[in-house]
């Protein structure tokens, strides 16, 4: 901790967090709030006579409220940096502290919070875990008996830094207690909570039952488990060392702890595997090993940065096994526990690794971003024509496009993240998106389906999270229907009207139409001028009379493998239950329409080269069809 | 039909892989390669054991000199898995990265469908089919390249935070450790003794 505070190259803001983040790989903007401390952090020398005279005491989270600490305090005597903080709801300002703190004139309480813009070339996300609250399990009584206690507070308990100077006590009476349980999987590998292993718990299990045990050796400590899971090097012989050393473990789930009002001990009930038989044993007291859960504020941290979670909230990595430390924002990496849950080697080693990840981009004086950027066909825009418009300039999220009436719309280049947005939503067909044009993306469309259309699941999926979806499905062996046709784009912003009625046009059985949830879109609001054009389609084809579930608008991440398998399957339902003949019928009447609606598609450059060619694509395909 | 370069031919080349038994555990790739063989503009359609192996992008790379292709089209994994890989195979043989298309024909398909052989196949050939409409069309594109802000930010000051920060500190780039508490230090701060070495966690 302290190298980081006296590396001349690390310059540590604490009590800061970041409001904003713009721009790209190579050229972040981050804006920083330091709170104000209420204290100058270059004059005060952290001597703490303030918090002497201070009159008023709190409970202290970081003692995890075992200990009180003062309305002006240090989380702990080796906090880094050593600065105190006046804590504003608990502080009555009576300014005792100024007056304590004398010629050093180290607090201000005018100080105000202060904003900054830093220019970064990466960012490293490593905002770790939090911990599962065990009070929402009634069974175990945390909260209602004293003499239970959580993992996190043992820490603190067991510990010459704590708040008892490193003495085991009762919280019911002060006392020793003689007897210990320790109980693993305290909300993990649970349904009803979190189904993952936490990972480190067995571990600190055995940990804490040695520490006590050497510290106090006549405690009689039994650890409850499942299953003890000590994969690492060195683990397994910690976990025979604890056994050799008298720690008593026995395998099972308790199902019940209760306690005797008098002594306030506890009585778990459990399982014991071994015996093969159900126990009832007396202890005085308990520790609850609670499980890790993702930091609470996650959404928050997500969208600012753009980073798809994993179910239970954790960071998602840019792919598994390939590139574990990368986000799916370039430029943004992932380090320790906020990626899932990890001990300490495995966190240090993450860290170092998306060190190493982002120096490949800072030693670089220049980096390579795709090209897939939109481009306006500059005849076309009837902004050159000093028409009103500038619908595409509104909807990107980056203020990419500069329209002034008179000209035709201009891209910024460097600006453009390539979502498409513009070009799906330019009524001209004035714009277009390098690498997915309307003439590829129509071409693909029509080979999709130039067989047996009325069987096919036309499914739209955005780059970063429904494709990652539609290959999770496919990575976990999540099975669906084999009819669907998938189409990829960068994000459901590029998701043209035209394209969802040339698919009907065409004769497609059902269209999803799918991106990422709004909070995980890649291009701030990209998804929800998506949302907003499909919600407005299926309207539309509702009115058109529509088998309700031919069109589908679900958003899907690229962690929700089983979802995608899931919507696909429900797509196939509906189709099985529309007769044949009905279907067909359908088809034909709506066929007229979505004519209609599509007649401008065709308006867009190399569109009619590219429908011939899907044309003799098509028939080419039908030829071959197998009988 | 290729709007850069005049009314060139089209000359696309198809290669469908087995990864192994990925997928032709599942379906066969030959084909595949045989029915793309039939469709217009491809002048060669071949299956590989593994495309991205060398052998697998040799035989790319050999067949865009030795056919004269134009584009190409790989059927084998994902794109965010393996793009990459043949965007720069087909440079190396000095045609544009962005004339070349994958379909998806393993984690969309045959992975997804390994009970459906028959209908995996048929998908196959569809998303084999797509992917040469779409690489008819696609144009040669150059990289953006963008300037480096050559400073980094660390958000979170926990073990794995600090641990970042140090390093890129030890490789010379300025870095800000923000941290949203008024210390650094995170869990591991409050941890008595840490396994395995039972050294002290501060
Ligand atoms: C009871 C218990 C005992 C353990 N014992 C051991 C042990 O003995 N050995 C071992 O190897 N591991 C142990 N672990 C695991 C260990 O705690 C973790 O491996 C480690 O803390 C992970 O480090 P981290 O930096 O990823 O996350 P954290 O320690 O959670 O640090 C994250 C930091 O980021 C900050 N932060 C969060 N959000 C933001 C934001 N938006 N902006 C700015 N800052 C933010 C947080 O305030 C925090 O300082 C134990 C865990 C528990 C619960
Ligand atoms: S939306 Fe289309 S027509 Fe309107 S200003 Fe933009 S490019 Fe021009
Ligand atoms: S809307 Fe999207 S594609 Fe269009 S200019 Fe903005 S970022 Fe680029
Ligand atoms: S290219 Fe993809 S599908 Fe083919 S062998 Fe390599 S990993 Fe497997």
């Amino acid at each position: 901790m302290v190298d980081a505070a006296r590396h001349p190259k690390v310059d540590v803001r604490t009590y800061t967090e970041v409001e904003r983040v713009e721009g790209f790989v190579g050229n972040f903007q981050v804006q920083l709030r330091e709170k104000s401390r209420r204290v100058l952090a270059d004059r005060c020398n952290g001597c703490g006579e303030c918090a002497q005279v201070c009159p008023i005491e709190v409970p202290n989270c970081f003692e995890m409220y075992l200990a009180p600490r003062k309305a002006i305090y240090v989380p702990m005597s080796q906090s880094v940096p050593l600065i105190y903080t006046v804590d504003e709801t608990a502080c009555i300002h009576c300014y005792k502290c100024v007056e304590a703190c004398g010629k050093l004139d180290a607090i201000d309480f005018d100080l105000q919070d202060r904003v900054t813009w830093e220019d970064v070339g990466a960012i490293i996300t490593a905002t770790g875990f939090s911990h599962f609250d065990p009070s929402v399990i009634p069974e175990y009584g945390y909260g209602r008996f004293p003499n239970i206690i959580t993992a996190m507070e043992m820490e603190r308990l067991n510990n010459s830094a704590g708040p008892t100077a490193g003495d085991l006590i009762r919280p019911s009476d002060g006392k020793h207690p003689k007897s210990l349980a320790i109980i693993n999987c305290v909300g993990s590998r649970d349904t009803r909570f979190n189904p993952w292993c936490s990972n480190f718990c067995c571990m600190y299990a055995i940990k804490n039952a040695l520490l006590v045990q050497q510290h106090y050796p006549d405690t009689e400590i039994t650890i409850y488990y499942m299953d003890i899971r000590t994969p690492s090097k060195g683990y397994e012989e910690f976990y025979a060392r604890a056994r050799e050393l008298g720690i008593r473990f026995t395998q099972g789930r308790p199902s019940l702890i209760t306690e005797d009002p008098e002594t306030h001990n506890l009585f778990v009930h459990s399982e014991d595997r071994d015996l093969g038989q159900v126990t009832e044993r007396e202890y005085d007291m308990v520790m609850l090993n609670q499980a890790a859960v993702a930091q609470p504020d996650v959404d928050t941290v997500s969208s600012l940065l753009n980073i798809t979670q994993s179910p239970g909230g954790w960071f998602m990595e840019y792919h598994p096994k390939l590139r574990p430390m990368d986000s799916p924002t370039d430029g943004v990496f992932l380090a320790g526990a906020c990626q899932g849950q990890k001990d300490i080697p495995s966190s240090v080693a993450q860290g170092s690794a998306a060190a190493a990840r982002a120096g490949r981009v800072l030693h670089s004086d220049e980096w390579e971003i795709e090209p897939v950027v939109a481009v306006v066909w500059e005849d076309r825009c009837i902004g050159a024509q000093g028409k009103k418009c500038g619908i595409c300039s509104r909807a990107c999220p980056y203020g990419a496009i500069e329209y002034e009436p008179g000209k035709p719309a201009q891209v910024i280049t460097a600006k453009c993240h390539g979502c498409g947005g513009c070009v799906a939503e330019c009524p001209h067909n004035a714009i277009t998106q390098m690498h997915f044009t309307d003439a590829q993306i129509l071409a693909q469309i029509r080979a999709l389906l130039a067989r047996n259309p009325e069987e096919k699941i036309l499914a739209f999926r955005c780059h970063w999270c429904s494709y990652g979806g539609a290959d999770m499905a496919g990575t976990s062996h999540f099975e669906y229907s084999p009819n669907e046709r998938g189409l990829r784009v960068m994000c459901s912003a590029r998701m043209d009207s035209d394209f969802i009625y040339e698919a009907f046009r065409l004769g497609a059985g059902a269209v999803l139409f799918s991106g990422c949830h709004s909070q995980d879109c890649h291009y701030i609001t990209g998804q929800p001028v998506g949302e907003r054009r499909a919600e407005r389609l299926l309207g539309q084809f509702e009115k058109a009379g529509m088998t309700p579930g031919r069109f589908r608008i679900e958003w899907i991440s690229a962690a929700e493998g089983d979802r995608y398998a899931e919507v696909i399957n429900e797509m196939q339902a509906v189709l099985d239950s529309i007769p044949r003949e009905q279907l067909l019928e359908e088809i034909e009447r709506l066929r007229p329409e979505m004519e209609k609606r599509a007649r401008r598609m065709r308006e867009a450059p190399q569109v009619d080269e590219a429908l011939e060619f899907a044309d003799r694509l098509a028939e080419a395909m039908l030829v071959v069809e197998p009988s | 039909m290729i709007p850069d370069e005049g009314n060139e031919e089209l000359r696309i080349g198809v290669y469908v892989c087995h990864c192994g038994s990925n997928i032709a555990g599942v379906i066969d790739p030959t084909v595949v390669a045989e029915y793309a063989t039939t469709l217009p503009g491809v002048v060669r359609a071949i299956n590989t054991p593994y495309a991205c192996a060398d052998s697998g992008q040799n035989l790319i790379k050999e067949d865009i000199e030795k056919y004269d292709l134009n584009r190409v089209v790989v059927s084998a994994c994902s794109v965010r898995m393996h793009e990459p890989t043949f965007r720069a195979a087909v440079s190396e043989a000095g045609l544009n990265p962005f004339l070349m298309e994958m379909a998806n024909i393993r984690e969309q398909c045959t992975w997804a469908h390994g009970h459906e052989p028959e209908a995996a196949l048929e998908k196959a050939k569809d998303l084999t089919a797509a992917a040469i409409a779409k690489a008819a069309f696609l144009t040669p594109l150059d990289m953006i390249t963008v300037p480096v802000t050559k400073r980094a930010m660390v958000i979170g000051g926990g073990v794995s935070g600090i641990s970042a920060a140090l390093d890129l500190g030890d490789q010379g780039i300025e870095t800000i450790l923000v941290e949203k508490e008024p210390t650094i230090g995170g869990v591991m701060a409050q941890l008595n003794k840490t396994f395995p070495t039972m050294d002290c966690s501060i």
